[in-house]
């Protein structure tokens, strides 16, 4: 092969300057050419043919987007739509690789179909996913789009496999007559519970008939001459539905979760031979945090630890739990985490051999609120607190080791603060709304104001989302009927829905 | 000066921190010694009062009288001055600010300086007349700008002014555009302004040139004024002659000296210059010892709005025809940020803007936000949601103007900077590129008009017609350039004529009372038909354009065949076209010396004449049919954008402000609300977004529309409902009831930025 056919290129239909709908802030559009589907509502048949358009490079595509890089603000970025965008799966993964690289915020318009063998060298620079789902089920797909919903399933299950830690817009065109009911509603939802942790909003898109004229000009026909458009009013009201079942079967989901892995807590045996315990606990004792304890002690309290072999993934002890041990890792590794209200197990620290855990809550006599769990295959010794009180608790060494290790504790939960702006941002403005209530609101009415003493920058500061996002959020909020803002105070007007978020 | 004048200074100025100022007239210096930024929101904002609704109540229906009606009241008893009339209210007891240009409401003034006839056709088209006897006396014995014109104006002058090549020209009424420092008489009164005025007269010696003669005259003239000024405030119970000692005297003041301006002027635009930071210093001072409270701050402002949403001039129907709407760019530059790095934002500027939620939306005061990277986010988010609401609201580039007239300017008018009482402006109206391009074309015979015998107009010589089948690029620049240094040649000499004439006949002697001694003055040119020039240029350059002429060898249409790049889509080959072009012109106005040593500049800016330019000019190359109308300003031509905003702002972008379009570029942008984001909180973030991003990149100016098509379609067809539909054209904002039908589908056939 020469040098020219290693030329990658996609073929752009048409650009859109200012997106202000598609995907969060102001955007770039490009609309690549061709898709597989063949929606009865397609607005924009011109693109489905996949020989038109202008052939680009995406060096091409990245000139043109640092055009409109001054207009993007805090989460303005680029999107590629179509047609279908997956379906240029090269030159997509080769051109959001150099938008990201030139630091631009990367938004995919997609129904799920495209070239897969690619799609791990492009979702892990995707931010945001407009994904389209048409219908619920495999017939209703065939009818209205003339494919399989299969592949949409599959790349739901599979997406975070592909490397995708962004968020998801999911949205629905609603034709009357199609899906404009509540079971269809039911049913979106029920569709895309595998995603839904991913999900920032939830859009029902009204069919309008804009796009007639274009069927015309390219002589094809019209297969939903008849329908009307979608009342936009009816649509607001099925999306704000929609949102809410959304938020519901979230909770619901993870109080399952929860309920699934309460095993109770109850006293730790010892799961070993006595030979494999004393040896253990034998060379405990060189342990940096026990040096200074007396030898004699230590052989006074061997037979009251306990030494316990954990598999891998079974639990040592879970959030809520009594604190009644100290645990030292002596083989494997333990992770401590805890779930999110976006349903992710947000994982704090890893301990490895000769690690402790739990020495902070017997101090404070506090009960964890995380989680442990064997990582592997593992051993922890774990001290009663009776013992720990009566030998290690006053012992200078003892406490310095548990206050440098809190230190080092410390450092990694502020580099974990960075890492979990990235969480879905409807759960940290539903969460900022409550803790705002519960600091400054006032009952009035039966409902809860809250007078709006910080400007948009702190509150965004506040809750860990950029000023942007905050922004939209409570505008959809706010559109969704859940608050109201009036004269700088904030109105809660569906509690549940918002309390629905974080559980 | 009076023994009181130590006593009155001390009581009027007491608590601020002294400067420069206080030895000398500085009133810049007094806004950066006292003034404090605000860096907030909008939450302190207060309601309108009860007098203050009332009051507007009365004003509105009176206004809508007048729109509804197409009628005027006039005095016809006598003409204009700052001390003509006794004193007028609208129902005195509930005014806090007071004074009108005439003795009644509404009522207008016969303004004869500029031009006779100006005042004739206007009463004629309300059938009204004038006494007689006045008409015969002031003929006999005054001679006027408009006389002083004609009577040097060469017949190659005039033709390029009949057959439209240069239109709009100041040389039949007031050239307007002057902005008196108002804040003076506020802050020094009007007797520290006399008696530095004389000492300026004074300080004028040696021989009596032409020049020095000249500025003895106008001081005389300006000291006379001035005490007109004093006494025409006497006459509302006010002595002007010491400085203003409180918010609601500073205010009043401030008005006392803009109202003289506009009961001697009836210029085009008669703008108010930057006054929120200054009043804001007195507001503060009161609010700080407890004479004054937020909803009395607001009164104040409101009130004194309500009196700039009354200043009416008479003008005749062709005038309206330009301009339409019965504009007078009552214009305010609220905001921005000071050289120091502090912004020059208040409180004032909030409450200023505020009037259009306490008073309704209205075109006037045309509010022009000083827009700058830097401004707090506070502002911007309050101004990105009174444009949505209002669609009252024009930005310009505060960080463009700040290095070349400092923080102390002001827009006079729709987008010509200049600083306040320091610079002036003598105003050119614009030359009709499109027609210039036609000619290039046509050997400078007038594709349109003829004279009285029916003869082809040659305009200038020297100039073969084109005979080309398919145009080429080369060919038709070289001739365009060809018309161009001679256009303008001939514009920049018309306009030494009008400006010597209009200092002559109709000398603005209140408003430049209100400068320094020494001003500098810009002599303002314009283009309009940018972007058709651009399109037709890149049509001969990329696409085969086919000219049709007819049996004179006149172009009277094109054929292209082919695609071209068109200007709006932020594509540097045809945009570049459009910044040569302006370069060029430029460039060759700067060959003929200008009068007074003015300084060139050009803008490109067409405010509603954009239509009327396109009636008078034939079939260009670009695919735009003889008598349609020009996109306004440098907007590219609606419906050739094909990439969205973004892209039409950024070609605009491009066109160079500093050195070359230095009266400013006019652009507006329209955008139907859905697309501009799914909620409020969203528009707001956007547009805040698009104004940034379209600032960084140099952009000057940008006018903001957000409203549905299809409100503009119902409101043309019952405008009953929509009294007070407010809506930004070039440079200006317009009720949208007063434009005609023309004008107004012209408004709506404009691209509308939405996406599906």
């Amino acid at each position: 092969m020469n040098k020219q056919d290693h030329q990658i290129t996609g073929r752009l239909h048409s650009i859109e300057s200012m997106g202000l709908v598609d995907g969060p802030g102001i955007r770039t559009i490009f609309f690549l050419q061709g898709c597989p589907l063949r929606c009865l509502y397609c607005h924009n048949p011109d693109t489905q043919n996949p020989e038109g358009g202008k052939i680009v490079t995406p060096s091409d595509i990245l000139k043109l987007a640092k055009r409109y890089k001054p207009y993007q603000g805090d989460d303005g970025g680029v999107t590629f739509s179509g047609g279908e965008p997956l379906i240029h799966g090269e030159f997509l993964a080769e051109s959001v690789k150099l938008l990201k690289e030139n630091d631009f915020n990367i938004c995919i318009d997609t129904s799920g179909y495209g070239q897969k063998k690619y799609y791990k060298e492009i979702f892990p620079y995707v931010d945001t996913i407009l994904l389209d789902i048409k219908a619920f089920s495999e017939q209703a797909y065939l009818d209205m789009c003339s494919v399989q919903q299969k592949p949409l399933n599959d790349f739901m299950n599979e997406l975070e496999n592909y490397g995708f830690h962004g968020q998801i817009w999911v949205r629905h065109v609603m034709v009357p007559g199609y899906t404009d009911n509540k079971k269809s509603m039911q049913e979106l939802i029920k569709t895309i519970e595998p995603i839904q942790h991913l999900v920032e909003r939830l859009e029902i898109l009204p069919y309008h008939t804009m796009g007639i004229d274009k069927y015309k000009e390219l002589n094809m026909p019209y297969l939903l001459e008849n329908v009307e458009p979608m009342d936009k009013e009816k649509a607001k009201e099925f999306e704000v539905y929609a949102n809410v079942l959304l938020a519901e079967q979230m909770s619901k989901d993870r109080i399952d979760l929860k309920e699934k892995q309460d095993v109770g807590s109850s006293a730790l045996e010892s799961n070993v031979s006595l030979e494999e315990h004393n040896k253990i606990i034998g060379s405990f004792s060189n342990l940096p945090l026990l040096q200074h304890i007396n030898s004699d002690i230590l052989a006074d309290i061997q037979h009251n630890l306990v030494v316990k072999k954990l598999e891998k993934d079974e639990i040592l002890f879970q959030s809520g739990d009594d604190p009644n041990y100290m645990y030292i890792i002596y083989a494997g590794a333990i992770k401590i985490f805890n779930i999110l209200p976006n349903l992710k197990e947000q994982i704090f620290y890893i301990y490895r051999k000769d690690s402790f855990v739990g020495g902070h809550n017997l101090l404070s006599d506090s009960k964890y609120w995380y989680t442990g769990e064997a990582l592997m295959d593992s051993i922890v010794i774990a001290i009663p607190a009776k013992i720990f009180n009566t030998y290690f608790a006053n012992k200078k060494s003892v406490l310095k080791e548990i206050l440098s290790q809190s230190f080092e504790r410390i450092r990694w939960a502020e580099d974990l603060i960075n890492r979990l702006a990235t969480i879905n941002s409807s759960v940290k403005t539903a969460g900022l709304i409550l803790r705002l209530a519960e600091n400054f609101g006032i009952k009035k009415n039966d409902q809860i104001q809250i007078p709006m003493k910080f400007d948009r920058a702190e509150m965004s500061n506040f809750s860990g989302l950029t000023r942007d996002s905050l922004t939209r959020k409570l505008g959809e909020f706010e559109e969704l009927g859940y608050i109201r803002i009036e004269n700088e105070i904030l109105t809660i007007l569906n509690f549940d829905a918002l309390e629905s978020y974080l559980d | 000066m009076s023994n009181n004048f130590t006593e009155e200074r001390k009581k009027a100025w007491q608590g601020f921190k002294p400067g420069n100022w206080s030895e000398t007239i500085d009133t810049r210096d007094f806004i950066q010694q006292n003034y404090e930024p605000y860096t907030g929101t909008d939450s302190f904002l207060a309601e309108p009062t009860e007098n203050t609704k009332l009051l507007w109540n009365k004003v509105s229906e009176m206004i809508q009288d007048e729109v509804r009606n197409k009628t005027v009241t006039v005095d016809l008893s006598r003409f204009s001055g700052i001390d003509k009339f006794d004193a007028g209210y609208i129902d005195k007891d509930k005014e806090l600010i007071v004074g009108l240009q005439t003795d009644k409401p509404m009522k207008r003034m016969m303004n004869p300086y500029g031009g006779f006839r100006m005042v004739k056709g206007s009463l004629k088209a309300y059938n009204l007349e004038i006494d007689p006897k006045m008409e015969e006396h002031f003929t006999e014995f005054r001679k006027t700008h408009n006389d002083g014109v004609f009577d040097a104006y060469t017949d190659e002058m005039r033709t390029v002014r009949s057959v439209g090549l240069l239109t709009g020209l100041p040389d039949a009424y007031g050239r307007g555009r002057i902005i008196g420092d108002y804040r003076r008489v506020t802050l020094y009164g009007i007797d520290y302004l006399i008696q530095e005025r004389i000492q300026d007269k004074k300080n004028l010696t040696g021989d009596a040139t032409e020049d020095v003669i000249r500025k003895r005259e106008e001081f005389s003239e300006q000291i006379r004024a001035l005490q007109a000024m004093k006494s025409m405030a006497a006459k509302y119970g006010f002595d002007i002659g010491r400085p203003a000692y409180n918010a609601q005297e500073a205010i009043q003041w401030l008005y006392f000296g803009y109202l003289a301006a506009i009961k001697e002027n009836n210029g085009a635009a008669m703008s108010l210059g930057k006054n929120t930071t200054f009043l804001d210093i007195y507001i503060q001072r009161d609010l700080d010892n407890g004479t004054l409270n937020e909803k009395e701050a607001q009164e104040l402002i409101d009130q004194f709005v309500i009196k700039l949403r009354m200043v009416r001039h008479l003008r005749t129907p062709e005038y309206d025809e330009l301009f339409a709407g019965d504009p007078t760019w009552v214009t305010e530059s609220i905001g921005g940020m000071g050289e120091d790095g502090r912004t020059l934002v208040t409180k004032t500027a909030f409450r200023f803007l505020h009037t259009l939620t306490n008073l309704d939306t209205s075109p006037e005061p045309n509010m022009t936000v000083l827009w700058s990277n830097d401004l707090p986010r506070g502002f911007k988010d309050y101004c990105a949601k009174m444009s949505i609401q209002t669609d009252s609201i024009q930005y310009e580039n505060d960080d463009l103007l700040r290095p070349i007239y400092g923080d102390d300017c002001a827009i006079a008018c729709c987008v010509s900077a200049m600083q306040v009482g320091k610079q002036m402006q003598f105003f050119g109206a614009r030359a009709n590129l499109g027609k210039a391009l036609l000619y290039a074309l046509n050997g400078c015979i007038d594709e349109i008009k003829k004279d009285k015998q029916g003869n082809l107009i040659q305009v200038f010589d020297d100039i073969e017609k084109n005979t080309e089948e398919i145009l080429t690029y080369d060919k038709v620049v070289a001739d365009f350039k060809k018309v161009m240094d001679k256009l303008a040649n001939i514009y920049v000499n018309t306009m030494n004529t009008i400006h010597y004439m209009h200092d002559k006949y109709a000398y603005e002697a209140g408003q430049m009372a209100l400068h320094d001694p020494e001003v500098h003055p810009f002599m303002a040119f314009g283009i309009a038909g940018i972007s058709i020039v651009a399109d037709s240029l890149s049509a001969i350059k990329y696409a085969k354009v086919r000219p049709i002429r007819d049996e004179n060898g006149i172009t009277v249409d094109f054929e292209i065949e082919g695609d071209f790049p068109k200007f709006g889509n932020d594509d540097d080959r045809v945009d570049s076209i459009a910044q040569n072009v302006s370069q060029y012109f430029m460039d060759a106005l700067r060959k003929t010396p200008a009068y007074r040593n003015a300084e060139h500049t050009l803008s490109l800016l067409t405010i509603t004449s954009n239509v009327t330019y396109g009636k008078k000019t034939g079939a260009t190359p670009d695919g735009r049919k003889k008598g349609e109308p020009f996109a306004p300003g440098a907007n590219p031509m609606h419906g050739r954008d094909e990439s969205g905003a973004l892209a039409s702002l950024n070609s605009v972008a491009k066109l160079k402000y500093q050195g070359c379009c230095q009266d400013g570029i006019s652009n507006t942008f329209s955008i139907i609300p859905s697309s501009l984001g799914k909620n409020s909180e969203e528009r707001v973030n956007n547009l805040v977004n698009i104004l940034d991003g379209y600032f960084k990149q140099d952009a000057f100016h940008i006018n903001v529309n957000v409203l549905e098509r299809a409100l503009l379609i119902d409101a043309m067809n019952h405008p009953e409902k929509y009294p007070n539909l407010t809506i930004r054209v070039s440079g200006y904002a317009v009720r949208f009831n007063q434009l005609d039908r023309e004008q107004q589908e012209d408004v709506i056939a404009r691209t509308f930025h939405e996406s599906l």
